[in-house]
């Protein structure tokens, strides 16, 4: 500790590069989104001073309402779908198992591939005429149950929200067997040794011996619901009929294609602040000190 | 280790100090004028084919000047224009399109006007058709081409197992068409809607400017007409009707143009609506061009507009980023002289694309084109996102889609439409 007294200011200096670029592209823009969003702009033209109209028409618009109600799903089904199965597969790969290996890659390989390729893929497979999805459900004679997955409102979001899992079990299996690695192994032992069972340790001694671990998942699951964006942008771009829109589609669509600068705008700050009051409610929820 | 500390530290600032600061001494030194030029040619098609095989010669025989091909995809391009426009990092030459697709573009001075050079086209483009690319007398840009957007292409061997000998002339005997041929298990349309552009661009252009004439638009826009106007509400539901039929194929909204035409053009489909742009794919990627025939849309009962007319606009313009000056804008206008010539017009023509010029053609070009050609004599209507603003295409574009779906009305979306534009 005293060493990092004395070499302080070599600290510092160490760490300027890295803070000098983290502001200028990251601090600095979110600082000119909220000057940007009081401001009516459309990207070419001068600027001009509106107030808080902005979001006043942001909160009145259905569009954006819908947006919202379409990411909790999405972030609903990250944090239910993907940490419950990621920490699922992971204490059942979590034991000397055969090929070991093998299936950690196989359940990685997802997060490795480009998201493109993942939403150009499962939109083949989601097809209504000749998708893989179909095919199998007509081969097997229950061609009934075929639907037009991305095509039909009703089922669109659905079939997002299958593939965001899909896309990142991956992540959060490599995470929780990393934290589970780490699990003592006397302390296991000794729970075999009073007898505990199986079912009982897990849920008495590994699970919350990696707690800080899942904590840690469902918040990096929130954060990365919150700002999805190119997977639903190359799979549907929100539509049929705004059915898949999300927030930051949203913000991107107004922003860019309508050249509404300053609502664009606004709508990143409202999607700021929400994604900070969603966190700061989990954190307390989950309990335990984060940070 | 306090030392070694520090000495790391300053290693590290001076680096990332280096790292900014490499660029600032080249591209002195070589007498090369470069001019950058965006566009949306990444597909492999003939037009594409013919802008960039005359950069290609311009470079060759122009050796002071040097002009870069930079491609984006089409779905992409514009955004990419506009975000870049913002932040005032626009190439020399980019590919622009008329109307209120530039006009953002001038109002922000992003664009340099034309009018020193435009005479050199006097008399070889008719004025009709450049003053697409004016805006208050200004131009900014010369068209390359014309780009019907309503066409209709057919299988004519589909139309005749359904007892169609030619196209149908009207509504009414195109909707008997496509129950003849949904009775056969064909089906009707290839429609590829993911974009949620062509239902509008392609489809609304034509059958609305034949049910309420072609001032309307213009019209509904200052406000001396309205979009609830019970014509325009009549045009939005044959749309509706249509998909109510099950005209068209049941992925429309989950695929994208381009694959929707190789749908058709594999035969899955007796039809195709699109416009000029796909006559050249088509061809190529056919076995056969005299089975495919190509129509106008057809005449709708009731309608106040001429029967003759197609959607269609000027296109292939380049514009000039407003902040060139002395040797790279005369490079600039240089290019365009050469670019724009009678050599490339013929070359478009060869290629399939319907050119704003007066050339000749021979019997080598293919039937559809002539005839396809052949339609813009009727007269040009004014095609909807080429007119509309932002705002209002984003709404017909979305609200056309969920009108497919069932779940907004003709009506419904005529009157957000009225709401937007007041």
């Amino acid at each position: 500790m005293q060493a990092a007294g004395k070499t302080k200011g070599a600290i510092i200096i160490g760490l300027l590069p890295a803070i000098l670029i983290y502001s200028v592209f990251a601090i600095l823009p979110i600082i000119q989104s909220f000057y940007y969003s009081v401001m009516e702009w459309n990207g070419f033209s001068d600027m001009s001073f509106v107030g808080l109209a902005n979001f006043q028409a942001l909160f009145q618009d259905t569009l954006f309402w819908n947006s919202v109600k379409n990411n909790i799903y999405v972030v609903l089904a990250s944090v239910l779908g993907q940490v419950p199965i990621a920490l699922f597969i992971a204490l059942l790969l979590n034991r000397k198992l055969k090929g070991l290996k093998i299936f950690r890659t196989i359940g990685f390989l997802p997060v490795v591939l480009s998201t493109v390729v993942i939403s150009l893929t499962w939109s083949l497979i989601y097809n209504s005429e000749n998708g893989l999805i179909n095919e199998l459900l007509r081969a097997l004679g229950l061609g009934g149950l075929a639907q037009n997955w991305l095509g039909d409102t009703n089922w669109s979001m659905i079939a997002v929200c299958v593939t965001v899992i899909w896309q990142f079990v991956g992540l959060y299996l490599i995470i929780f067997l990393a934290a589970l690695q780490n699990v003592p192994e006397e302390v296991l032992e000794a729970a075999k040794i009073d007898g505990a069972s199986e079912w009982t340790t897990t849920w008495k001694i590994t699970v919350p011996m990696i707690w800080d671990t899942i904590i840690v998942a469902v918040i990096l699951c929130i954060a990365g619901s919150l700002k999805t964006f190119d997977l639903i942008y190359v799979m549907t771009n929100g539509g049929p009929s705004h059915s898949t829109d999300v927030m930051a589609l949203y913000m991107f669509n107004e922003t860019f294609s309508q050249l509404q600068y300053g609502y664009g705008s606004a709508v990143s700050v409202v999607i700021f602040f929400f994604s900070l009051i969603l966190i700061f409610i989990v954190t307390k929820l989950l309990g335990r000190k984060m940070l | 280790m306090k030392k070694i500390g520090w000495l790391l530290a300053s290693l590290l600032v001076l680096i990332s100090l280096t790292a900014c600061g490499g660029e600032s001494d080249e591209a002195s030194g070589s007498d090369v004028i470069e001019l950058t030029v965006w566009n949306d040619w990444t597909e492999d098609r003939p037009e594409n084919t013919v802008y960039k095989d005359m950069i290609k010669k311009f470079n060759e025989e122009n050796e002071g000047i040097e002009v870069k091909i930079e491609s984006i995809p089409h779905d992409q391009y514009e955004t990419k224009l506009r975000t870049q426009a913002a932040g005032q990092q626009l190439p020399d030459m980019f590919r622009v399109w008329p109307g209120t697709r530039i006009a953002p573009l001038v109002e922000g001075n992003a664009l340099l006007s034309l009018n020193e050079i435009v005479d050199e086209w006097e008399g070889k483009i008719p004025e009709g058709i450049l003053k697409d690319y004016a805006i208050d007398g200004e131009h900014y840009a010369i068209p390359a081409n014309i780009s019907e957007t309503s066409l209709i292409f057919y299988h004519k061997d589909a139309l005749a197992k359904a007892g169609f000998d030619t196209f149908p002339a009207t509504y009414e005997e195109l909707k008997s068409l496509i129950e003849k041929l949904k009775e056969q298990n064909v089906t009707p349309i290839a429609l590829g809607n993911k974009a949620i552009w062509p239902l509008q661009s392609v489809y609304i252009s034509t059958i609305a400017d034949r049910y309420t004439g072609s001032d309307f638009l213009e019209n509904a826009l200052n406000g001396e007409a309205s979009f609830t106007d019970e014509r325009f509400v009549k045009a939005l539901s044959v749309i509706e009707e249509l998909a109510n039929m099950e005209a068209f194929n049941g992925d429309l909204n989950t695929i994208d143009e381009a694959q929707s035409r190789s749908e058709f053009v594999s035969g899955n489909t007796a039809m195709h609506f699109a416009g000029s742009w796909a006559i050249g794919p088509i061809l190529d990627s056919v076995e056969n061009q005299d089975a495919i025939g190509v129509a106008p849309f057809p005449s709708f009962e009731g309608g106040d507009g001429d029967p003759a007319k197609i959607a269609g606009v000027a296109g292939g313009g380049i514009a000039l980023n407003s902040d060139l000056s002395g040797e790279k804008k005369e490079a600039a206008f240089t290019f365009l002289k050469y670019f724009y010539s009678d050599e490339m017009f013929q070359k478009l023509v060869k290629a399939n694309i319907i050119v704003p010029a007066d050339v000749e053609m021979d019997d080598s070009i293919p039937e559809v084109f002539q005839e396809a050609n052949s339609f813009a004599q009727g007269g040009l209507a004014p095609v909807y996102d080429a007119t509309l603003t932002p705002e209002l295409t984003d709404i017909i574009n979305n609200g056309l889609q969920s009108i497919t779906l069932g779940e907004k009305t003709p009506e419904e979306l005529a009157e957000e439409m009225e709401k937007e534009s007041e």
